[in-house]
């Protein structure tokens, strides 16, 4: 009993996570209809910087999440102006956005690779041993740190989706885009936007990833998977949406160490996609968008 | 069209009498050979990628499987090379239709990230899976009894007129017409009585059957395989790459591409093999802004008169 009780909140402080990350590829995709296939490359540069960041200037990973933010607005916004923009709409550059953002996501590979080596590297933080006990289990400091983290981002992108103007913007945009131009909001700044606030989102999943877990230039594509199931799970509708979809997958791969080997614990996603697609053919994507 | 299929028939011939009368040597004649197989690789991820539009980002899965299937029942039961492959292709082709069958349901960037999520499971399955696969050891095929290497030249000429005699056929049957308007819009082709389910069934089951295939010619052609390479993620964007440099889509494209990242692989990256992930990249993103068509797209241009096939 007490082992099921500390897998639960295992489960739950790793949803946090998983909504955090999987949140700015949901936005990406809400808006522009387009999957950041560089999203688990973003991911992997931001724990690299928080790496650094903390070996070289023994900035905790924690304060460095601000840095890590904008630096990655900056650069979302920048594949956007000089890549994405050019591609066609419609199914044509939905294929060409899938290569070329692939093409991107090996480019962040490969230079992660030559300037980092293709070594693990973890973040020790004098914290990182430490942990709470509740009821007889014990977590560590560091996924609750990183569950609080998540949970305050969700709920200030929350507001910001739907108390600014540039947020119920960006919610129209998802909506419809001609209307927009209609209305007079300048749809294409809202894309610029929305691409740097995405990638800026996979930033801060890449710090807290560096806190979590080991990392190499490969790290990512897991990551990438896990994303795209929890959208399909919980649709693009909502924070709620996402926080279920991030806990059924969280559940999932943390419970499933009592039927399969630890070593497939990656698979169980992928599984749960197949399942999710089979039982509603077309996925739970429908027709939902942001709103 | 006669015009093509004369081309292709002279361009079979010179390539088969070629090794025999002129003097090239062991390395290029082997490399030349791989290359045949790599060209008919990328045709098969064309018939997916390309004519239905779905990117799969997971068909080494299929080389892997074709590979260690061929190689274990050489290896167990002394089979016919030949049997073989194709006995692994089949393997490969009905693994496919395992995946494949629910996630092609999925359209574009959906089933495109759903196919990592196979390549991964199967990596994985592959290398824990030792008592088949023999795990990171990998597995070593009987030296004598095969083709050697030498005339394995000539198989990947078989493989590669094969592949393309299907994209051919694929591309000019009523199948073709089908491929396409699924490939614009699947529901409009669904209101017209076109099964999108039982095309890209079709489709995939061959273009993994062919990658299959392939995989049994390249562990023949090795003589060793292990699972982190056979199923490895390069292998699966080598197939992308090859198709999109040469051009998606297209028949002359995916040969050419197959051309243009051996001479890459073997000469470039025999140098410089820090930059390779990058390259690649580098290549995908200035084909996508620029030649969306590829190699085969720029040769249309420069011959606008000559339609490419």
């Amino acid at each position: 009993m007490r082992e099921v009780f500390t897998l639960a909140v295992s489960a739950v402080l790793l949803a946090g996570f998983y909504a955090a990350m999987a949140y700015g590829l949901g936005l990406i995709y809400g808006v522009l209809r387009i999957v950041n296939l560089a999203h688990g490359g973003i991911i992997m540069a931001a724990a690299y910087l928080t790496w650094q960041l903390f070996e070289r200037f023994g900035v905790d990973p924690y304060i460095a999440i601000p840095v890590a933010l904008v630096v990655f607005f900056a650069l979302g916004a920048g594949i956007y102006l000089g890549l994405v923009r050019f591609l066609p709409r419609g199914p044509a550059g939905a294929v060409q956005s899938l290569l070329l953002l692939f093409g991107v996501w090996l480019i962040i590979r490969n230079v992660a690779y030559l300037l980092f080596t293709g070594n693990e590297q973890a973040i020790h933080t004098s914290y990182a041993t430490r942990s709470v006990t509740v009821f007889g289990s014990s977590f560590s400091v560091t996924r609750i740190l990183v569950f609080a983290i998540a949970v305050v981002a969700l709920l200030l992108l929350h507001l910001l989706l739907t108390r600014t103007y540039l947020g119920k913007a960006i919610r129209a945009v998802a909506q419809n885009p001609d209307s927009c131009t209609l209305a007079g909001i300048d749809v294409e700044r809202v894309r610029i936007f929305t691409f740097g606030l995405g990638t800026a989102l996979a930033g801060l999943a890449g710090v807290l990833a560096s806190t979590l877990f080991a990392f190499n230039p490969s790290f990512g594509a897991a990551e990438l998977l896990k994303s795209f199931v929890i959208i399909v799970l919980g649709g693009l509708g909502s924070i709620v949406g996402i926080a279920l979809g991030a806990c059924v997958l969280a559940f999932a791969e943390v419970f499933s160490i009592y039927v399969v080997p630890p070593y497939l614990t990656s698979a169980v996603g992928f599984v749960l996609l197949v399942v999710v697609l089979v039982l509603r053919p077309g996925g739970l994507f429908g027709q939902r968008v942001l709103r | 069209m006669k015009r093509q299929a004369g081309g292709f028939v002279l361009a079979l011939a010179v390539l088969w009498v070629a090794p025999l009368v002129l003097p090239i040597g062991d390395y290029t004649h082997n490399i030349i050979g791989l290359t045949f197989m790599f060209a008919a690789t990328a045709l098969a991820w064309n018939w997916l990628g390309g004519y239905v539009g779905q990117i799969s980002f997971g068909h080494a899965a299929m080389f892997g499987v074709g590979g260690f299937v061929a190689a274990r029942l050489i290896i167990a039961f002394g089979l016919p090379t030949g049997v073989a492959w194709v006995v692994g292709g089949l393997t490969a082709g009905a693994y496919a239709l395992v995946w494949g069958h629910p996630t092609l349901r999925l359209r574009g960037p959906y089933f495109s990230i759903a196919t990592i999520g196979v390549g991964e499971a199967s990596r994985l399955i592959a290398t824990y899976w030792s008592g088949f696969t023999g795990g990171s050891s990998g597995l070593s095929l009987p030296l004598s009894g095969g083709p050697t290497k030498y005339q394995l030249y000539w198989y990947g000429l078989y493989l590669l007129a094969a592949a393309v005699v299907i994209s051919y056929w694929l591309r000019t049957s009523r199948i073709g017409l089908a491929l396409l308007a699924i490939k614009e819009d699947v529901e409009a082709a669904g209101d017209v009585g076109v099964s999108a389910t039982r095309y890209q069934n079709l489709v995939l089951f061959l273009s993994g059957t062919m990658v299959g295939v392939c995989g049994g010619f390249y562990a023949s052609y090795q003589a060793f395989i292990d699972p982190q390479d056979m199923f490895s993620f390069d292998r699966s964007i080598s197939l992308i790459l090859m198709a999109v440099i040469g051009g998606i889509g297209t028949i002359l494209g995916p040969v050419l591409g197959a051309v243009v990242l051996v001479i890459i692989q073997e000469f470039l990256l025999a140098s410089y093999s820090d930059y390779y992930l990058g390259l690649y990249g580098t290549l995908l993103v200035l084909i996508i802004l620029f030649e969306p068509l590829g190699l085969a797209g720029l040769l249309a241009r420069l011959k606008p008169l000559r339609s490419t096939p």
